[in-house]
């Protein structure tokens, strides 16, 4: 029986046997919205996007990790998973190529758009994907209590200054591995990588995707060497090749290392509270350390976007454009910690003393770029997994920094090619 | 007690060890998830790991209960709205998986064993393979059929997928309960006078009852601890389980691991419950008495 | 058991087909709707490129599976989950029986024993992967703990960098949560050995260890057969803890989680279901060994 004969009978199976719908049209216009835990806006604010619009919001939430499974799930499925949905960054190419994602050109302002910088990493092809909600970028995060100890007396401003600190600090006795990196096989392994490879002033792949990486002079190889040579010198904890990057965050917390060096910028809020943290009179942010002088680091950001199959794509970007007004993103951060993606509101939010280390946190917002600058690739979450797996092997010996650059490339040729 | 020392198959010292082992096995790491439900946040983060909490809170288990509390300068709301909902869903679709499971099981394995129809043996071993199915496998296309019954977030879409993943092995355990169970009394009761289906509810299924209520048992522990299934098919509170709100403690830059293992041993008691309460349908003195 | 069906029959015997036929009809439908349908449907897509990423959804008759048969990453999956399986039949069957032998001699508190055995089936998995985690820490975990306070160990130790270690720590958190399952179908099995058979096995003179070989091991060999069966086919479908504890690693990276990194992360998704297919296929020819093998020599007894 043919694939198509059979699903058509399928479906008609289906269709015998469907129940009276009890999902009718309902009197007031809802709008379901599948995001994360953090996503979960308070009642106060949804009630207010009803008043404003006449629309009634159903959030929907779902655990980081689940809520990718669920999209794809509904997706191949050919059903809109909810009317608008979370989108990461690091999607964006797999979901852009599938056409799952209506764009938002046209649907949202173009002021809106450009006080986003973000929204850039959005863009699939030219056409905006999802608009961000949520800002993440990477910083070194550090804890001033230990640098002092070891009389050192100011952050690291390049990645050698930082090799040099963790030993001084180490010699010092004030840590016994200053340096927190994950190292196990997951994601948070891979972004940290790509961050050391901007710090040496390197890229992952040129304007055609070839590797840049592979080289000795390269920043991706001096960032793998980085954390082979960390790791040896007893600077990065042995026991990081089974830890993921929020384990590490525990760490910090627990005042047992001195840098995050892949911290998150939204960790600031959390490492400074003494409800959570040990540290929280110690912790500083500083700029990412670089070999150039000039700073760098990539933007992770999360955005909202609309499924093609959805309906109603109207009031889905009616709530997509309310969530980035300015009063909305302040009252986003104070009710749930998500750094606002506007600059504005960055810069508001400092000035009103309200941002904690907001001054480094605003110097480095102004140094995110992408780390694909033509879009993130639909290849992206294969050879991202592939780098995680491969610098768990180095990290575990298994594996020489040499053959690691080697095995990357060939990774990244397979996922290209097919 | 007579009796113990005659049936014993280890001597007493060999017995009590054996059942410090297992409760050590069983339950030392549980014990973790108790200690870290009561400790404070900030002592979860310390450099030295506490084996017992150096302060003991009650503030997770107060969130789940209805407290709100204070972090990061800002209220934190009480989960007890969606920590009850969940908790009810979990309750719901698992009890009405078993009941579902364990009739059509305790009907159908019957058949399988004493009635003789066409097609008996290759239906009863396509079902029972069924159970080599990884949930990847049928997901999506059952998402597509369960969108078009209109049975997505719905107890009974939830129930039906639960009693086919779970149906297999309890028809399987009935099925040799059955065979185990002499046919002379079933024989004794149609010279009698008395029809099939009287025989089987009123003679057969007391005799079963230690294989049904196994059946029981492993159908609702395996409806308890299900993930993947719920995450797909039970997308809002209406029906979601414990099992998938639990992981939703975990905030952008937070993992709240105390409110996590709380919410883990309140999820241990219905269950934990509910084996106490049918261990006495397990044990034999039941089958003893309906055989005298 | 067939063979012992009496001659004594019934007057509504030509009912009996049609009673059977109505008590396995809800059976036939629930499976074959929420289980066979889509079942088909999967086997008949692992036959095409279903790629949401490229346009069209090709026949490619078999090709998916011929390029499973080169992928390297499939072929280490492979050896993974064969070590699973292994370790976690054989712990769990032996572990599993114990329990029931030892649930089914205690007479006092044994509702609490039994409840004791269960919990760990009940701790959601996200609290389970927490308390784990916790346990294998290399700088805090209590494994290194306990091994250093007694002496077997001098330095704390990171159980994952050794790929045999790993393998073996995960399986160790397997069957602590599936342990419970294959105690409980021994249990109900061992209840239902008659009393009366252990006394006559006495009476002739027989041993604790002979007893158990001659009368037990025949008598429950059903329940046996179930719970290994299903050890087999959780084994094989282990996902959770080695995502957990080793994610994406290929050190640890089980056969489910190399169908959920094809299907779910890299959006092949008729490649990731031919997997899960084969899969499949692999836990039912090792179950059905067990099982030909238990039921040949019940029936020889």
């Amino acid at each position: 029986m043919k694939r198509r004969t059979f699903l058509s009978i399928l479906a008609a199976a289906q269709a015998a046997f469907m129940l009276p719908s009890l999902s009718g049209a309902s009197a007031a216009e809802t709008l379901t919205v599948l995001l994360p835990p953090w996503g979960t806006i308070p009642k106060e604010m949804t009630d207010r996007f009803t008043t404003d619009t006449g629309i009634t919001l159903n959030i929907q939430t779902m655990g980081w990790d689940e809520i990718r499974t669920k999209i794809v799930t509904s997706m191949v499925a050919q059903t809109p998973p909810a009317q608008a949905t979370e989108v990461d960054w690091s999607w964006v190419g797999q979901f852009g190529a599938a056409g799952w994602y209506e764009p938002l050109d046209g649907k949202i302002a173009a002021e809106t758009v450009a006080d986003i910088p973000t929204a850039e990493i959005f863009k699939y092809e030219g056409k905006l994907l999802a608009l961000p909600y949520n800002n993440d970028f990477r910083i070194l995060i550090y804890n001033k209590a230990h640098l002092e100890k070891a009389g050192i007396k100011e952050p690291p401003k390049t990645p050698q200054d930082l090799m040099d600190a963790a030993k001084a600090i180490k010699a010092a006795g004030v840590a016994q591995y200053p340096i927190g990196l994950p190292l196990s096989a997951t994601e948070g392994t891979a972004t940290a990588f790509y961050l050391l490879t901007m710090a040496f002033g390197g890229d992952l792949f040129d304007k055609d995707f070839n590797p840049l990486f592979t080289d000795k002079d390269s920043g991706g190889y001096k960032a793998l060497q980085f954390e082979a040579e960390a790791l040896k010198a007893g600077l990065i904890d042995p026991a990081a090749t089974g830890l993921k990057d929020v384990e590490v965050q525990q760490l910090f917390k627990s005042g047992s290392i001195s840098f995050d060096v892949a911290g998150w910028a939204g960790n600031l809020a959390v490492y400074s509270d003494a409800g959570k943290s040990q540290v929280a009179k110690d912790v500083a942010a500083a700029l990412m350390p670089s070999t150039t002088g000039k700073s760098r680091t990539f933007g992770l950001p999360e955005a909202v976007g609309i499924p093609a199959p959805a309906e109603n794509h109207e009031a889905a970007a009616k709530f997509i454009e309310w969530i980035a007004k300015p009063e909305n993103e302040i009252a986003i951060y104070n009710s749930l910690g998500d750094l606002p993606p506007r600059v504005s509101v960055l810069e508001q939010l400092n000035k009103e003393g309200k941002l904690f280390a907001g001054d480094a946190l605003l110097a480095q917002a102004k140094t995110v770029e992408p780390l694909f600058k033509q879009g993130t690739p639909a290849w992206y979450p294969e050879f991202s997994s592939a780098v995680a797996s491969t610098i768990n092997q180095v990290a575990k010996g298994q594996l020489s920094v040499d053959d690691a650059v080697a095995q990357l490339a060939e990774r990244a040729k397979e996922a290209q090619s097919r | 007690m007579g009796t113990r020392a005659r049936n014993s198959l280890l001597p007493t010292f060999g017995k009590a060890l054996a059942v410090v082992l297992l409760l050590v096995w069983s339950l030392g790491p549980i014990y973790w998830a108790l200690a870290t439900s009561f400790t404070t946040p900030a002592d979860l983060v310390s450099k030295v790991p506490h084996f017992f909490p150096p302060e003991v809170t009650t503030e997770h288990y107060a969130r789940l209960f209805g407290g709100s509390s204070v972090s990061q300068g800002n209220t934190v709301q009480s989960v007890w709205p969606e920590f009850s909902a969940a908790l009810l869903n979990s309750l719901l679709t698992s009890l009405a998986a078993t009941i579902l499971t364990v009739a059509v099981a305790a009907f159908g394995a019957y058949a399988f064993v004493r009635l003789r129809f066409p097609g008996r043996d290759i239906l009863f071993i396509l079902v029972v393979a069924t159970m080599a199915i990884p949930a990847y496998t049928v997901m999506i296309p059952l998402y597509r059929l369960m969108i078009s019954l209109g049975m997505i977030d719905t107890y009974v879409g939830i129930t039906l997928i639960y009693v086919s993943a779970f149906l297999p092995l309890a028809l399987w355990l009935m099925r040799t309960v059955y065979q185990t169970l002499p046919i002379s009394l079933e024989e004794a009761a149609w010279l009698d006078g008395a029809g099939r289906i009287y025989t089987l509810v009123r003679i057969v299924l007391p005799l079963a009852a230690p294989g049904l209520i196994a059946a029981a048992i492993l159908t609702f522990l395996n409806a308890w601890g299900q993930f993947i299934v719920p995450l797909v098919f039970s997308p809002t509170l209406a029906t979601k389980p414990l099992t998938v709100l639990i992981p939703e403690f975990v905030t952008r830059n937070y993992v709240d691991y105390g409110l996590m293992n709380a919410a883990g041993i309140l999820a241990i008691i219905p269950p934990v419950l509910l084996v106490i309460f049918l261990n006495r349908y397990l044990v034999s003195g039941l089958m003893a008495g309906a055989q005298k | 058991m067939a063979q012992t069906r009496s001659v004594v029959r019934p007057a509504f015997i030509r009912g009996e087909a049609l009673l059977g036929l109505a008590f396995v009809l809800p059976i036939v439908v629930i499976m074959g709707s929420l289980v066979f349908l889509p079942l088909v449907t999967t086997v008949l897509d692992s036959f095409y490129r279903i790629d949401p990423m490229r346009a069209g959804q090709p026949f490619i008759g078999v090709k998916n599976y011929v390029d499973l048969a080169g992928d390297q990453n499939v072929r280490i999956s492979w050896g993974n989950t064969l070590a699973y399986v292994v370790m976690a039949v054989v712990l769990e069957t032996l572990g599993g029986l114990g329990a029931a032998l030892l649930l089914n001699k205690v007479q006092r508190g044994r509702q609490w024993l039994l409840a004791a055995m269960v919990v760990p089936w009940c701790l959601p998995p996200v609290v389970n992967a927490i308390v784990w985690l916790w346990i294998y820490n290399p700088s805090y975990g209590l494994l290194n703990n306990v091994l250093m306070s007694l002496g077997l160990l001098d330095a704390p130790k990171v159980w994952f960098n050794d790929r045999g270690t790993g393998l073996f720590l995960i399986t160790l958190v397997h069957v602590w949560r599936m342990m419970p399952l294959t105690g409980i179908i021994l249990l109900a099995a061992l209840q239902s050995v008659p009393r009366e058979l252990y006394e006559a096995a006495k009476l002739d003179g027989a041993g604790s260890v002979k007893a158990f070989r001659l009368v037990t091991l025949p008598l429950i060999s059903g329940g046996l057969a179930i719970a290994m069966s299903q050890s087999t086919v959780f084994a094989f479908n282990l996902f959770d803890e080695a995502w957990i504890m080793g994610g994406s690693s290929l050190d640890s990276r089980s056969i489910i989680v190399q169908v959920y990194l094809s299907a779910f992360q890299n959006l092949r998704f008729s490649y990731g279901m031919a997997l899960s297919l084969l899969a499949m296929l692999a836990s039912l020819i090792v179950s059905m060994i067990y099982v030909l093998r238990v039921y040949r020599e019940t029936r020889m007894d």
